[in-house]
């Protein structure tokens, strides 16, 4: 018996031991700026002047700054118009249609379904950078290929990034990150066998039926899980938002992942900015917590 | 209850080379048990889905209580389908799942209940009702298949392979039940199994299909003392019919190994090249018999099998339980002449 | 149609085949229509943006709108290596990417093989937290990143950079390669174990070329991130000859504005030059990226 436990220890061993590149890195890469943001977040250093070479400890100031200023409450707002027109009105809506669709395609043998999947992948797995650069040219108010195509219908040019910031960005976010939603679904109709429809057609349910009695119930479970880890990953958007407005005009998209790079970069006060972080990174953890032990349940 | 008609029906699928079903003709009258019979591919279950409405007949006529059917959706047609894999509402319970059909045509909450407890209660299931399908053994869910085709009280049963995914004694043991089932509530069913054994304990007429072709039609017996060629010889009775090349000599028969047996007195067939059809059964062991070798014993408790051979060519025998000579011994055999059946040697088909 | 079966084998011996392909139902010509139509306006939605690159790149003079190029060039491709020193950004994204890969896959693997080996009450625990840290958002940790780089002076060094790209790629990856080597039974490694085999030998020999999938969709994905990362790269780099090709369109970007005229088709084809290994890794090896992607959010 203790010959027994000594060596699942020693085997253990090893297996600690091959955890420990990766270990190492998250540690310091990964909690370590989380601790260090949360150590800053209670000081007020700064990136420039004296507050750069020796900063402060300054309590909780940050945060009653934070939670006073109206400025973080029009972010917040931001942030959750966004999240709600891109994440839960656009991405789950419109994966949960195309995935529908392209399922019901690919039983009728439509070929075209290929193109129309790889089209919607295309647009995810691109670099957000150029996804950013595409969109900063579609939106161009003189020769963007929206403004263009409407010129063409004989409708007059859409100020995109002037007057409608908040929707182009969401438009813009929505093209990149509908895929992922997509995939889930597809995923999911496509482990319902065949069988299925035939046997309530059969029956004698017609499509529609079919569909409401057997495709959305199955789809359910999924469909609340792939709505908060959708909610989650848009939560974080920041290039996107940034090359196609910065946060503008006049504060109308700064969402909060811009917010603090703003405060720490352009205001210089890192340990603001770093209060912001905390306040993200601890939202994000509380949605991640419910998530798994959703996620758990359902397994 | 109604009567069944397949007038002629032609299916080809564009991804095949050759038709599924090719000219299929028969007509299966009110309240008999039907079984389609034949290997994978056979068309069986091809012919089975145009019956239900899931798949379209390319030429001919599909008609149930004498009218055509053809075009008409599955839900209007009046017919159960059970499937092979029972295809199960996975995230509604058994109740539901017997009910649903009700549920589609709009019965009252009352009404559903009812019929389902009566259905569940007849086939033993009462108690599983509230489980869902993962819940249940592959028995139960079979039940469950049954309940739900049984609810409908349709005009025809069909039946795909219901009972291949059971093991082996629940499926002997579902057998008899079905068969007695279908006898008390009286509806036509069409039975589709690859499993000749089934096939011959439970139809009131076996179709044995080949490769989208009809081989034979006719009751169990018919099938298996008459067969209409080699093929369907061969595909029904375990161990199958012996088949010996031959030549025939007026009225005898010289099988492999100089072995001649009388042929029949009504055989009509040419001189020259036959095969002989001879059941296991049809054959004895006598001692002063056909000189053969014995090659293995098998036995099965109420019967032996024992394989010989004859020249180069080897035979089953079913003897009686205490027959056993030991293998590389000689035996005798002799067949008996009622027993022999001859099939054209070029074609195949039954002469005799 | 002759009836001779042929074998003459035993009944018994026809056992089970697989069940016939389900047939596509042929859909009526409205269907087809209006799916089609819902196709059309999807892929335009989502294709027109490249189609757009795509022929800015080939146009001198390119615009922001589509338009079929009145001459069609190469010259764009031509000026990003001889007047805007693509080449060296190139290469110095493809340094980091490659090198960012082959650190996480090495970190991965090992840490993926030993979390699915690892025998311990509270194993779950750990599976727990790296599944927590992988939803953590990059932006947030864009302001302490900074910090703490610059205190430990890795900033403007590769070394910080690629030690940063592979941490952010740890958490997924390592769930996903746990994934693959659970499903690698153990049986396998300690027959070999029994046959005289080190541990670490018989983790070479047998176990990886088994994981062999796994670990070309974490290659394959860990490239892919690197190669696109940005956040990093922006935070950590400011030095010209380090710069990277996120960083190059980021500061095009930053500098134009929305209403300023900008060089479209040289940033275009610029843009081109860098998705082809994207297109190349990702639709070469579609089915097994989209494996390796999806594996983060199936039941856990």
């Amino acid at each position: 018996m203790a010959i027994g436990r000594r060596r699942r220890l020693a085997r253990n061993g090893l297996y600690v031991a091959g955890l420990s590149p990766a270990a190492f890195l998250l540690a310091l890469f990964f909690v370590g700026p989380a601790l260090w943001a949360l150590a800053s977040s209670f000081t007020n250093r700064a990136l420039v002047g004296i507050d750069a070479a020796n900063p402060r400890f300054v309590g909780l100031d940050n945060y009653a700054r934070l939670f006073g200023d109206p400025d973080f409450g029009r972010v917040i707002l931001n942030s959750v118009i966004f999240v709600i027109g891109s994440a839960i009105i656009g991405q789950f809506v419109l994966g949960l249609a195309l995935a529908l669709l392209l399922d019901h395609a690919q039983r009728r043998g439509f070929l075209a379904t290929n193109l129309v999947y790889a089209s919607v992948l295309l647009a995810w797995v691109n670099p957000t950078i150029i996804a950013g650069f595409l969109w900063v040219a579609m939106f161009d108010f003189y020769n963007g290929s929206l403004n263009t195509g409407l010129h063409q219908l004989g409708l007059g040019p859409v100020d995109w990034l002037g007057k409608g910031p908040m929707l182009a960005v969401i438009i813009a976010n929505i093209w990149r990150g509908t895929a992922f939603t997509m995939l889930i679904f597809l995923g999911a109709l496509r482990t319902i066998p065949s069988d299925i429809y035939e046997a309530a057609r059969v029956d004698g349910a017609n499509a529609f039926r079919r569909f409401w009695d057997h495709t959305l119930p199955i789809l359910r479970p999924i469909a609340a899980l792939t709505l908060l880890s959708v909610t989650m990953a848009t939560f974080g958007t920041f290039i996107l938002i940034q090359t196609l407005t910065n946060g503008g005009p006049a504060f109308q998209t700064e969402v909060i992942a811009l917010y603090a790079f703003h405060e720490a970069f352009q205001a210089h006060a890192v340990g603001y900015g770093s209060t912001i972080a905390v306040v993200m990174l601890a939202l994000n953890l509380s949605f991640a917590i419910v998530f798994l032990r959703w996620s758990r349940a359902r397994a | 209850m109604a009567d069944v008609e397949y007038v002629d029906v032609w299916k080809q699928f564009a991804s095949q080379a050759s038709a599924a079903v090719q000219g299929l003709s028969l007509t299966i009258p009110d309240r008999e048990l039907l079984v389609l019979l034949g290997p994978s591919g056979c068309g069986k279950t091809t012919a089975l889905r145009m019956l239900a409405g899931l798949e379209e007949p390319d030429r001919g006529d599909i008609r149930i209580g004498g009218k055509s059917v053809v075009g008409l959706e599955p839900k209007d047609r009046d017919v159960a389908l059970v499937f092979q894999s029972y295809a199960l509402y996975p995230h509604l319970s058994a109740q539901d799942n017997i009910g649903y059909p009700l549920k589609v045509r709009h019965l009252s909450r009352a009404e559903q209940r009812e019929k389902v407890s009566r259905v569940a209660d007849m086939l033993g299931i009462g108690h599983l009702l509230p489980r869902r399908p993962a819940q249940l053994s592959g028995g139960e869910q079979q039940r469950v298949a049954l309940a739900r085709a049984i609810v409908r009280e349709p005009r025809v049963f069909l039946m795909d392979e219901p009972l291949s995914n059971l093991d082996a004694k629940l499926r002997v043991h579902t057998r008899t039940e079905l068969k007695t089932l279908q006898r008390e509530l009286g509806t036509t069913m069409v039975f589709v199994t690859h499993d000749q054994a089934e096939a011959m304990s439970l139809a009131n007429r076996i179709a044995v299909l080949n490769a989208g072709e009809l081989q034979q039609i006719g009751t169990p017996d018919e099938v298996y003392d008459r067969p209409a060629n080699v093929f369907v010889a061969e595909f029904i009775g375990s161990p199958p019919m012996n088949l010996l090349p031959a030549s025939r000599h007026d009225d005898s028969l010289v099988v492999a190994g100089g072995w001649r047996i009388p042929a029949p007195a009504l055989a009509s067939a040419p001189n020259g090249e036959v095969t002989v059809g001879l059941r296991p059964e049809g054959i004895s062991i006598e001692a002063d018999g056909q000189t053969a070798e014995v090659v293995a014993v098998e036995p099965f408790g109420s019967e032996v099998i024992v394989d010989v051979l004859v020249g180069s060519q080897s035979l089953k025998i079913r003897a009686a339980p205490d027959v056993r000579p030991n293998p590389g011994s000689t035996v005798g055999i002799r067949a008996d002449p009622a027993a022999v059946r001859l099939f054209d040697a070029s074609t195949g088909l039954a002469t005799h | 149609m002759t009836a001779l079966a042929a074998g003459g084998e035993q009944v018994a011996a026809r056992t089970t085949a697989p069940p016939a392909p389900r047939r596509a139902r042929r859909a009526g010509p409205i269907e087809w229509l209006l799916v089609h139509s819902v196709f059309l306006v999807v892929c335009a939605f989502f294709l027109i943006p490249f189609l757009w690159l795509l022929s800015a790149a080939f146009d001198e003079r390119a615009s922001a709108y589509i338009q079929w190029p009145a001459a069609p060039t190469i010259m764009n491709f031509v000026r990003i290596f001889t007047e805007h020193d693509f080449a060296r950004v190139l290469a110095n994204s493809v340094f980091v990417a490659v090198a960012t890969m082959v650190l996480v896959v090495f970190a991965v693997s090992l840490a993926g093989y030993s979390l699915s080996r690892l025998d311990l009450r509270h194993k779950d625990w750990i599976t727990y937290a790296v599944l927590l840290l992988q939803t953590m958002p990059i932006s947030a940790t864009m302001v302490p990143i900074y910090g703490l780089a610059r205190q430990l002076g890795l900033r403007n060094s590769y070394l910080g950079l690629i030690l940063i790209h592979a941490a952010i790629e740890l958490p997924f990856l390592i769930w996903l390669m746990k994934g693959f080597f659970d499903s690698i039974p153990r049986h396998l490694e300690e027959a070999a174990w029994l046959d005289g085999r080190s541990r670490v030998r018989a983790l070479f020999e047998i176990v990886l070329p088994l994981a062999r999938p796994g670990l070309g969709i974490a290659a394959g994905l860990a490239f892919l991130s690197a190669w696109a990362e940005v956040l990093m790269v922006v935070i950590l780099i400011d030095q010209d000859n380090l710069k990277t090709v996120p960083l190059a369109f980021y500061e095009a970007m930053r500098t134009q504005g929305g209403y300023t005229e900008v060089q479209y088709g040289v940033i275009a084809a610029m843009a081109v030059v860098y998705l082809l290994p994207v297109m190349v890794v990702f639709f070469g090896a579609r089915r097994l990226m989209i494996r390796g992607l999806m594996s983060s959010t199936r039941g856990l």
